[in-house]
């Protein structure tokens, strides 16, 4: 059996899963059903079809069929979504604790977490619309850029916005910032251990440990920021880069 | 009207009654399907149209592993969808006799 799927082939394959994960369809009947495709097409290229043969002239309409007849997993979906949430808040928490006490005002609360929910359906939007337009390289980094843009400028204006308008104020004593810090530092250890990955307190001692660092050294406030920014998405930059190689490796 | 407008519905019989003949896979499934003379549509198509049947309880699947390949997805019928096939075959011959009948009466006017 030729094992070699075309290139055509291999990218519909790719699109559909991302398109079906990003539609929040179930992981396990995803992959039955990117398998059993796998198999049709390996079979059928053996001989000479062509993948129009198989799937129709329209990826999308095809991809749209399938994503009919399968269920939405709303129990994932709402633990991904809960996750990633408390995710953004253990690091907002732990990044300040690192620079003083913490204090939290209701509408930091409220902001980061609409924002966050908004961003996080936003970007599967945004992988549906890849997946299923099967997008050249430049659109498709012309939207990630448009989004990180978009998620920057709501994150600005949240600080904005909490700066001129006033909410109650959470204050916490020295005390009870230690204790925050260590309950928030354990949850993402144990969120560690049950995923396996060490990805979570990675990014964390990159966005942290310059800070704490830093706040120790007499070096000018200013030098600090920069010095500290640029250690942190250095650090993540390179790690990245480095995992990505040694996955491709692999 | 197209050859896929006038196939729904009665492809979902035809498959059925192919997997009746013999468990299945999706390939082998497509195959017979284009032996049988079905070629207009695209091979894809079964696989939503499995997904349904398969909740709707017409038909179950089961993971077997074949000789030096993957792990294939097989294809059988249910009672359900047995019961469903009898009642498609029983829908299909009025049908067929009434087409066929409107068609001979028009053949005869025009002759």
């Amino acid at each position: 059996m030729n094992k070699n799927l075309s290139k055509e082939s291999q990218k519909f394959l790719d699109n559909l899963q991302i398109y079906l994960v990003s539609s929040g369809k179930n992981e396990r009947e995803s992959n039955e059903i990117v398998e059993e495709l796998t198999d049709h097409l390996r079979l059928a290229e053996s001989e000479g079809k062509s993948v129009q043969h198989i799937i129709g002239h329209s990826p999308k309409d095809y991809m749209e069929q399938l994503a009919a007849e399968m269920a939405f997993d709303k129990k994932a979906w709402i633990k991904f979504i809960v996750t990633i949430i408390l995710g953004v808040f253990s690091y907002t928490i732990l990044t300040r604790a690192a620079s003083g006490n913490l204090s939290f005002s209701l509408l930091n609360v409220i902001g980061l977490t609409f924002i966050v929910a908004l961003l996080i359906g936003a970007v599967f939007m945004m992988f549906k619309y890849i997946a299923a337009n099967s997008l050249s390289k430049t659109k498709e980094y012309s939207l990630y850029f448009l989004y990180s843009l978009f998620s920057l400028l709501l994150f600005i204006g949240l600080i904005l916005l909490d700066q001129r308008i006033t909410t109650p104020v959470v204050n916490f004593s020295e005390i009870s910032t230690l204790i925050i810090a260590l309950l928030t530092f354990a949850f993402l250890v144990a969120v560690s251990f049950w995923s396996k990955t060490w990805i979570v307190l990675i990014f964390l001692a990159f966005l942290v440990l310059p800070d704490l660092v830093l706040n120790q050294m007499s070096i000018d406030p200013k030098t600090q920021i920069s010095l500290s920014t640029t250690i942190t998405f250095g650090g993540i930059a390179v790690y990245l880069f480095v995992v990505t190689k040694r996955q491709k490796k692999a | 009207m197209s050859t896929t407008q006038m196939l729904k519905g009665i492809i979902d019989g035809c498959i059925l009654a192919i997997i009746h003949e013999k468990e299945v896979y999706g390939y082998e499934l497509a195959e017979r399907l284009e032996q049988y003379g079905f070629d207009s549509f695209s091979e894809g198509t079964i696989y939503p149209l499995l997904m349904r049947m398969q909740k709707e309880e017409l038909v179950t699947s089961t993971l077997k592993k074949s000789i030096a390949g993957p792990k294939r997805k097989y294809y059988s019928l249910t009672v359900k969808g047995e019961q469903e096939l009898q009642q498609f075959i029983v829908r299909w011959e009025s049908l067929q006799k009434s087409v066929n009948s409107v068609l001979q009466t028009k053949g005869q006017k025009n002759e």
